[in-house]
C-alpha cells in the first residue's frame, strides 16, 4: 500500500531534519535528540517519537499491539442484547424476589418507587447462533454482530461496586472512582510509547448519537498525575479534526512554512545562547506539527476507501462523526500505527424509554460494530489488534417508571453486565460467566449464585471484574498490571489499584 | 537462627563484592568507614523495599516490624532482627543474604541491590540506631554555612557551601534586562514594561534591583499571577465537577485570594481564614469568604446517588487535598487502611476527616450555583477594596457607638434588654441596631422566587455576565413598609453622637450590597455528625465508636486547650512546632521561583518521597518563613535577589547537572499556559486591566462543550464573550473542570478536578498548532503588528520592539535576518493576494486600526504571530 505517512516518516531521516540548513545544532543537542536521554524523552510529544515507552521493553510477548475500546457510555441494556432470560416471561410485572437483590443497594431513583421493583422481560426475541462454544443467544437488535459471534469473546459476568455514572465510569477508565488517576489509554501510552512519528498514540473519537445522554469528562482520557503528554488526544467531528489543525483564513502551508524557518532561526538562537536541550526539542515538536497537518487531512479523508468497505459499515459511514465512521477510522489509525483508540457513543441510560433509545442506539452501532471485526479479519489485522465492546455497568431486571409490554425502562445496574472483547489474542467464539434465571447475580457453573458475592479483592473463577477486565486488557498489550507503576506522592500507582487478575480462560 | 551461619554468610559476601566495590564502586566501599544516616540512606530504604509487609500497617501482630527501634530489636525468641552493632547476629542480615530463604521474597516486586544490602549491614555495625523521618522533626534555624565564594545572602551560603562540594562556583550573573524580565515574569507573570525597564537600566544606584524588585511587589499584577499557584493547588472551579458539571458561584473566592496576595495576609492567617473563618470571633465578610477553600471539592448531584456516600466523598476529598496542599503528603492510603510507609493510623484519618463531617452543605450540589451556606460577597478586586474600607469606616463606628455608651450618663430610654444585646452582638447587628433596622431589606421569600426564575430566563439570552442570579437585595414595596414601621419606632441609639454617620454610611453600605454576587462558604451544623472509622473507606462500614476531632499526631498533637473544630485544625497547622506547612509552603514558593522545589516532589515529603537537595536551605527558609510572621512577599524578595537567582540560565559545559540540582545556573523553564497567553496579549496592547469578577469566556473552537455535556448541563453552551471580556488574564478564564479551556490545557494546565502542586512541563506538537492556529494568537499578532507599525518606524526598529517587549532585548543578527526575510516573503506574497490578507486580518474581534496598507499589515502579522510563537515568548531564562 502506498502510504504517504510511512513515506513522510522514512524522509524525515536524522540528516534531513539537520540538513534544512537553518539548525545546526551542537553535539549535546544531537545526543539529547536522538540518545536515550531520559530527560529529554520526558517531555517529548505524543505525536512525535517513536518511543519504547517507560517500560524496559514489554513485560511478556504481547498478543495485540493496537486496542480499539469501543465505550457505550450510560450502561446498556444486557437483558435486551446479550443476556436471554425466557423463563421471565412468565413473571411479568411480579416483584423481584427478595432473595434475588439480598442487600443490594439501590439507586436513589428507584429505592422508593411506588411500583416496587416489577419484573420487565425483554421484549425482544432472541436467537441463538453458532459460535466455537456452546454458541451464543443474541437479541434482535444486534442482527448484524449476532453474524460474527464466531470472532467474539462474550463475557455475561463482569461487575462493578459503582452505582451511578459518574463514579462508575470513572472508574472503568482510570481504576478508580474519583478523578485523579491516569486514564487505561493513559497507562497504555505511558508504557507502551507509539509505533507513529506523526500521529498521536491514543486517539478518542466521540461518535455521534440521537440521545446525548450522559456527560463525558477529560478525565476519561486524561494523564491524572502522569506526563501530561500521554493524555489521549481527542479527534473531533465537528470543525478541525484535531484541535487547531487547520491554518488561519489567509495562511497557506507555504506561508507557513516560512514561518517555520523563521521560528527555527529564533529559537536555534535561543539555543546557542542558553544550550537548553528541551529547546531542540520544541524545535521538532513545530516540524511534527507541520507534517501532521498532512498527515491528519489525510487519515480523515475516505476518498481512497472503496464501496464495498462503505457497504460493510453501512449508510452512516459517509456521516462524519457517526459512530460508522468513527469505526471506520479506527481501522485507518491502527493500519497507521496507532495503538490505542477509544469510542465513545452516549445515550444508553434508558431510565424510562429502553425500547426507543436502544433501538436507535443499536441501529448506530450494531452494524459498524460487524464491520469492524471483519474488515480487521480480511486485511490480516485482527489478530494483533484487541477490540473491546462493553459500558460502565448493567441495567436492572425489574422496571424503572411504567412498565408495558411496549415500553419499560431499566435503571443501573453493578453486579452483572455484558461486554465482549475480539481479536489481539482472546478465544474466538466463546462466552464467559453466566448470570442467574433474573440476570441479577453471576452464578457459578452449577447454576448456583455465588455465595458471597464476588468482590475485587479476591478474583472467582467465572467472573470478571472491572480491574480485571483492564488487568486483562494490559496482558494482551505486553503488559503486567502490577509492574506497570508510576510513582505520586510516594505510592507505586497501577491502573488495578491492587487489585486485577489476568483472565487466561479468555486468551486464546 | 544461626549466627555463625550468618557470621560465615556475611564474610562470603563481602569477599565477592570487595573486588567490585573497589574497582567500580569507591564512593561505595568507602562506606564501609563512613557514617551511615539512618534518616538519609536507611529509613527511605526500608520503607521502600520492607515496610509493605514490615511497616505501619502490619495486620499480624506476630509479624516483625522494622519501623522503629524498639520494635526491629524485639527478643524474637532467642534472636533480634537487629542487633545493634552486630550484623552477624541479625536475623536481618542473615536473611537478606540468605539464598534459600531470601528476603525480601524471590517473588517480591522491589529486591535489594547489593549496595543497599551492603548499606544496612554498615548502619547495623554502626549501631542500627533509629531516628525519625526528616519531615516529621520540626524544622530549626540552621546558621548559614561560611562560604568562600561571593556569596551575598544566607541563601547563597548554603547554595555556594554545597557548589564548592563539587568545585563549582556560581555562574556568572545574567545581564541587567535579562534579569530584569526574568524577576518580572516570576513575581508579576509578564514581561517588564517598557519604561519601568528603562527605568531601571538607567538607575545606576546600587540599590537599583532591590527597587525594582519592590516595585514589582507592589505592583497588583503580582498577587493575579501568586494566586493561580495557590487556586491549582485547592482545584479551583467554575462549576461543581461531577456528572452535570453544573456552574458554581465562587468566583469571589478566587478574586479574595489574588487580593490576599496583593495585601500580604500573613500566610498563616491566609491559611485559618481559609479553614476557619466562620469560626472566628465576629468574622469580617473576607473571612466568610474565605472558607471557600473548605467548599472546593468537586460535588455531584448525580440523579440515584446516595447521599450518605458522597457525604463520605465529599470528606475524603477535602482531607486529600488538606494532606497534598499543607502537609505535603498522600492520606489517601490511610482512608483505606493504616499507611504502609508513613506512620499514619486509619483512625487519624477519620479524626482528620471529623473536623469536615459537621459542615452544614447538603452532601448533593442539587446542581444549584448557590450550592448553600453561601454568602453574598463583591463581584469584584475593586469591589472588595471598597467593601474593606466600608467594613472599617463601620468598625470605628460601633467602636466609638460603644465608648460613647460607656461613658453616656443617660441610658433612660435603654433597657437593660437593649444593653445585654448591644453587648451580646457582633460588630454586623450592632451596626444594625445603631441604625436602627437591618442593612438587608428582606425580600418577601414568594416573590424572589417568582422573580428570579422569570429574570433568568430572560437574562439567559443576553450575555453570561449579566445572568448571574447575583442576591441583589431588591427591596420591593412590602418590604419598604416593614421598614418604614421600624423607622417610625423611635430608635434608642438616635441619641448618640455618630448616629447620623452610622445613616450615611447604612447608604454606602447599601449601594455597595446592591451589586454583590454569591459565593460558597463554609459553616457547621449545631450538633456535629459523628464520624466514625469507615472500613476499607466504605461510606456504609462504620467502625467503632464515633471519633473526636484529631490530628496526624506523628506531626503534633493538637494544643490542650484548642477547641475541638477546624479552628483548633489551623492553629495545629500554622504552629511553629508543625514539621511541615512551612517546610511545604516555602519549597513550593522556591519552586515557582527556581522552576523547581528544593524537595522536587512537592506533593510527597513523606518516606516516600525525594529527600531535599539542600536541607539546610529548606530548613533555614522554613524558619525563616515562620519568624518573618509568614511573610510571602519577604520570602520571595529574600529568593529573588539572591546571587543565586541573579545567575545565568545558560547550561554550563563545566556542570553536569541538566536537572539543576545543585542551583548553579538561573532557572530557565518553559512558560505556565496563563502566562504564555498573557504575554501575547501584553504585548500586543489587547489586555484587559479589570482585576476579577466572573470567569471570562475568550474564544473556544466551537461544540467543545457540547460534544460532552449532559443534555440537562447548564455548561454545555459555550457562550463567549465579546469586547474587553475576551483580553482579561488568563487567570480569570472560566474554568469547567470537566472540559477547561483547551489553550490551557494543551500547556499542562490541571484540570482542577483533584489539586496539583506541580504542573508537568511538556512540549508538543499540538501546542504548535495552537500557537499558530489559534484565533486569539492570531489576534494578537495582528494587534502586536499594529503596535510596531505605530510605535516604530523602519523595518529593523520594529523587529526590535517585539524583541524587546517579549525578550527584554534587541534581536540578534540571524533573528532579524529571520524576520526580514520571513517579512519579505509575506510582503510579496499579501501583495500578490490582497484577498487572503484581508482574510487574515478579519480573525479575532478586536478593530484594525493602522495607517498602512492591509498586504503590509497582514505579513507583519505573520511576522509577529511568528516571534509571538518563538521560545523568546515561551521561556523563562
Amino acid at each position: 500500500m502506498n502510504d504517504p505517512l510511512r513515506e513522510n516518516d522514512l524522509m524525515m531521516t536524522r540528516r534531513q531534519l539537520f540538513g534544512r540548513g537553518v539548525l545546526g545544532l551542537g553535539t549535546s543537542a544531537l545526543a539529547g535528540l536522538f540518545g536515550g536521554n531520559d530527560a529529554i524523552a520526558a517531555t517529548t510529544s505524543p505525536i512525535a517519537t517513536t518511543s519504547s515507552g517507560h517500560m524496559d521493553g514489554l513485560h511478556h510477548r504481547a498478543k495485540a499491539k493496537h486496542v480499539i475500546y469501543l465505550f457505550m457510555s450510560g450502561g446498556p441494556s444486557h437483558h435486551d442484547m446479550w443476556d436471554y432470560k425466557p423463563e421471565l416471561s412468565k413473571k411479568f410485572g411480579e416483584q423481584l424476589p427478595d432473595h434475588v437483590r439480598d442487600g443490594q443497594r439501590v439507586t436513589g431513583m428507584t429505592s422508593n418507587q411506588k411500583s416496587g421493583l416489577p419484573i420487565c422481560p425483554s421484549k425482544y426475541k432472541f436467537t441463538k447462533h453458532e459460535n466455537n462454544d456452546r454458541g451464543v443467544w443474541v437479541s434482535e437488535l444486534l442482527p448484524h454482530t449476532a453474524k460474527v459471534v464466531k470472532e467474539l469473546c462474550v463475557v455475561h459476568s463482569t461487575f462493578t461496586e459503582a452505582i451511578n455514572h459518574d463514579p462508575a465510569i470513572t472508574y472503568i477508565q482510570t481504576g478508580s472512582q474519583v478523578p485523579g488517576r491516569p486514564s487505561l489509554g493513559a497507562w497504555l501510552s505511558y508504557g507502551l510509547g507509539s509505533l507513529n512519528k506523526n500521529l498521536p498514540h491514543y486517539v478518542v473519537m466521540h461518535a455521534k448519537t440521537s440521545f446525548p445522554e450522559q456527560s463525558l469528562f477529560n478525565r476519561l482520557w486524561g494523564t491524572g498525575f502522569l506526563p501530561s503528554d500521554h493524555q489521549g488526544l481527542l479527534m473531533r467531528s465537528q470543525g478541525d479534526p484535531i484541535l487547531y489543525l487547520s491554518n488561519p483564513d489567509g495562511v497557506t502551508g507555504s506561508d507557513r512554512r516560512a514561518q517555520l524557518d523563521a521560528l527555527a532561526a529564533i529559537n536555534q538562537q535561543q539555543y546557542e545562547r542558553f544550550a537548553d536541550p528541551e529547546i531542540v526539542a520544541r524545535i521538532r515538536q513545530h516540524e511534527m506539527a507541520y507534517r501532521m497537518q498532512t498527515s491528519v487531512p489525510e487519515l480523515m479523508d475516505f476518498s481512497n476507501e472503496s464501496d464495498a468497505t462503505f457497504e460493510l459499515y453501512g449508510d452512516q459511514t459517509q456521516q462524519p462523526g457517526s459512530f460508522a465512521a468513527c469505526c471506520l477510522n479506527a481501522r485507518r489509525l491502527v493500519e497507521r500505527g496507532v495503538r490505542n483508540i477509544q469510542i465513545f457513543h452516549r445515550g444508553w441510560d434508558a431510565h424510562s424509554s429502553l425500547p426507543k433509545e436502544h433501538e436507535s442506539q443499536c441501529r448506530d452501532i450494531d452494524q459498524a460494530c460487524a464491520a469492524l471485526i471483519l474488515d480487521l479479519k480480511q486485511r490480516g489485522m485482527l489478530d494483533d489488534t484487541l477490540v473491546v465492546w462493553g459500558g460502565e455497568f448493567g441495567r436492572t431486571v425489574y422496571c424503572q417508571g411504567r412498565l408495558t409490554n411496549a415500553n419499560y425502562g431499566r435503571d443501573h445496574h453493578p453486579r452483572c453486565f455484558t461486554v465482549w472483547m475480539a481479536g489481539g489474542g482472546v478465544k474466538p467464539g466463546i462466552t464467559y460467566g453466566q448470570t442467574d434465571k433474573y440476570g441479577y447475580n453471576i452464578v457459578d457453573s452449577d447454576g448456583n449464585v455465588l455465595n458471597p458475592q464476588p468482590t475485587k479483592d479476591e478474583w472467582t473463577p467465572g467472573t470478571m471484574h472491572i480491574h480485571d477486565l483492564n488487568a486483562t486488557i494490559l496482558h494482551l498489550m505486553g503488559i503486567d498490571h502490577k509492574r506497570l507503576t508510576y510513582r505520586y506522592q510516594g505510592r507505586d500507582f497501577r491502573l488495578t489499584d491492587v487489585h486485577g487478575h489476568v483472565i487466561r480462560d479468555l486468551i486464546a | 537462627m544461626n549466627c555463625r551461619a550468618a557470621t560465615q554468610r556475611l564474610v562470603q559476601f563481602f569477599s565477592v563484592l570487595s573486588f567490585v566495590f573497589l574497582t567500580t564502586m569507591p564512593c561505595l566501599a568507602e562506606r564501609d568507614s563512613e557514617q551511615v544516616s539512618f534518616a538519609d540512606d536507611v529509613l527511605p530504604l526500608l520503607s521502600d523495599k520492607c515496610f509493605v509487609c514490615h511497616g505501619p500497617d502490619t495486620q499480624d501482630d506476630d509479624m516483625l516490624r522494622l519501623d522503629s527501634f524498639d520494635a526491629a530489636t524485639e527478643d524474637r525468641g532467642g534472636y533480634k532482627a537487629v542487633e545493634p552493632g552486630d550484623a552477624g547476629a541479625s536475623e536481618l542480615i542473615e536473611r537478606i543474604l540468605s539464598e534459600d530463604n531470601p528476603m525480601p521474597p524471590e517473588d517480591a516486586e522491589k529486591q535489594l541491590t547489593e549496595s543497599e544490602k551492603k548499606l544496612l549491614v554498615a548502619w547495623i555495625e554502626q549501631g542500627g540506631k533509629y531516628e525519625q523521618h526528616w519531615a516529621f522533626v520540626a524544622p530549626a534555624k540552621v546558621s548559614p554555612p561560611d562560604s568562600t565564594q561571593v556569596a551575598e545572602s544566607d541563601i547563597d551560603r548554603f547554595v555556594a557551601a554545597k557548589l564548592a562540594q563539587d568545585g563549582v562556583s556560581f555562574a556568572e550573573e545574567a545581564d541587567r534586562a535579562t534579569l530584569a524580565r526574568r524577576a518580572s515574569l516570576v513575581l508579576t507573570g509578564l514581561p517588564p514594561d517598557l519604561d519601568a525597564l528603562e527605568q531601571f537600566l538607567d538607575d545606576k544606584s546600587d540599590n537599583a534591583y532591590e527597587k525594582f524588585v519592590d516595585r514589582l511587589l507592589a505592583d497588583l499584577r503580582f498577587g493575579e499571577h501568586q494566586a493561580r499557584y495557590w487556586l491549582d493547588a485547592v482545584r479551583y472551579g467554575d462549576t461543581h465537577g461531577l456528572h452535570l458539571d453544573n456552574r458554581r458561584g465562587i468566583y469571589p473566592y478566587r478574586d479574595w485570594v489574588v487580593s490576599a496576595i496583593n495585601s500580604n495576609l500573613p500566610l498563616n492567617d491566609f491559611i485559618s481564614w481559609q479553614l476557619a473563618g466562620d469560626l472566628l470571633p465576629d468574622p469580617r465578610l473576607s473571612q466568610l469568604v474565605a472558607t471557600g477553600f473548605v467548599r472546593m471539592n468537586p460535588t455531584t448531584s448525580e440523579g440515584g446517588a446516595i447521599a450518605k456516600e458522597f457525604q463520605a466523598k465529599n470528606n475524603f476529598d477535602r482531607v486529600e487535598n488538606l494532606g497534598t496542599v499543607l502537609l505535603g503528603m498522600t492520606l489517601t492510603c490511610a482512608r483505606c487502611h493504616t499507611h504502609k510507609y508513613d506512620p499514619i493510623p486509619q483512625s487519624e484519618y477519620y479524626q482528620l476527616m471529623a473536623f469536615f463531617n459537621s459542615t452544614a452543605e447538603r452532601s448533593m450540589d442539587g446542581g444549584k450555583y448557590a450550592y448553600e451556606p453561601t454568602i453574598a460577597a463583591p463581584k469584584d478586586q475593586p469591589a472588595w477594596e471598597a467593601w474593606d474600607l466600608l467594613e472599617a469606616k463601620r468598625a470605628e463606628i460601633v467602636q466609638s457607638a460603644d465608648e460613647e455608651l460607656l461613658r453616656s450618663d443617660d441610658l433612660s430610654n435603654m433597657t437593660p434588654e437593649l444593653v445585654a444585646e448591644w453587648k451580646s452582638s457582633t460588630t454586623e447587628k450592632r451596626f444594625e441596631l445603631l441604625v436602627g433596622e437591618p442593612v438587608d431589606l428582606a425580600v418577601p421569600k414568594k416573590t424572589t422566587k417568582k422573580k428570579s426564575k422569570k429574570g433568568a430566563k430572560k437574562k439567559s439570552k443576553k450575555t453570561a455576565k449579566k445572568a448571574e442570579p447575583a442576591s441583589k437585595a431588591k427591596i420591593g414595596s412590602k418590604a419598604e413598609d416593614t421598614a418604614k414601621a421600624k423607622k417610625d419606632r423611635p430608635n434608642p441609639f438616635a441619641k448618640l453622637a455618630v448616629h447620623a454617620d452610622a445613616r450615611m454610611l447604612l447608604k454606602k453600605i447599601r449601594e455597595a450590597r446592591a451589586e454583590f454576587t454569591t459565593t460558597l462558604i463554609a459553616k457547621d451544623i449545631a450538633k456535629p455528625r459523628p464520624t466514625f472509622v469507615l472500613d476499607r473507606g466504605e461510606y456504609d462500614q462504620e467502625k467503632g465508636d464515633p471519633l473526636t476531632p484529631g490530628v496526624i499526631t506523628v506531626l503534633g498533637d493538637l494544643e490542650e486547650d484548642a477547641p475541638r473544630n477546624r479552628l483548633g485544625l489551623a492553629a495545629w497547622l500554622t504552629s511553629k512546632k508543625h514539621p511541615l506547612v512551612r517546610r511545604v509552603l516555602v519549597n513550593r514558593i522556591w519552586q515557582r521561583v527556581f522552576g523547581q522545589g528544593i524537595v522536587r516532589t512537592p506533593e510527597d515529603f513523606g518516606l516516600q518521597g525525594e529527600r531535599p537537595t539542600h536541607p539546610d536551605l529548606l530548613d533555614w527558609l522554613a524558619v525563616e518563613l515562620g519568624d518573618s510572621g509568614w511573610d510571602l512577599k519577604h520570602m520571595l524578595r529574600l529568593m529573588v535577589t539572591s546571587r543565586t537567582f541573579r545567575q545565568s540560565s545558560t547550561w554550563r559545559a563545566d556542570v553536569d547537572d541538566p536537572e539543576n540540582r545543585l542551583w548553579a545556573r538561573g532557572p530557565g523553564y518553559r512558560l505556565d499556559a496563563e502566562v504564555i497567553r498573557d504575554i501575547g496579549l501584553w504585548a500586543s496592547r489587547l489586555l484587559d486591566s479589570h482585576r476579577g469578577g466572573e470567569g471570562v469566556k475568550p474564544y473556544q473552537p466551537a461544540g467543545m462543550w457540547k460534544a460532552m455535556a449532559h443534555p440537562r448541563s447548564n455548561t454545555k453552551e459555550y457562550k463567549r464573550d465579546s469586547g474587553e471580556r475576551l483580553y482579561r488574564r488568563s487567570l480569570y478564564v472560566y474554568w469547567k473542570r470537566t472540559s477547561p479551556h483547551p489553550m490551557m490545557t494543551l500547556f499542562d494546565a490541571p484540570d482542577r478536578e483533584s489539586g496539583c502542586v506541580r504542573r508537568s512541563r511538556t512540549s508538543t506538537a499540538l501546542q504548535s498548532l495552537g500557537l499558530f492556529n489559534e484565533t486569539q494568537r492570531i489576534e494578537m499578532g495582528r494587534k502586536l503588528a499594529e503596535r510596531v507599525l505605530d510605535e516604530q518606524s523602519g523595518d529593523d526598529e520594529r523587529i526590535g520592539l517585539m524583541f524587546q517587549l517579549l525578550a527584554s532585548r534587541d534581536p540578534a543578527e540571524s533573528e532579524l535576518a529571520a524576520c526580514q526575510s520571513l517579512l519579505r516573503t509575506m510582503r510579496q506574497r499579501y501583495r500578490d493576494d490582497v484577498e487572503s490578507a484581508e482574510k487574515l486580518l478579519s480573525i479575532g474581534e478586536a478593530k484594525n486600526a493602522v495607517q498602512v496598507s492591509t498586504d503590509e499589515h497582514a505579513a507583519w502579522t505573520q511576522v509577529a504571530i511568528t516571534v509571538l510563537a518563538s521560545d523568546i515568548a515561551l521561556l523563562l531564562f
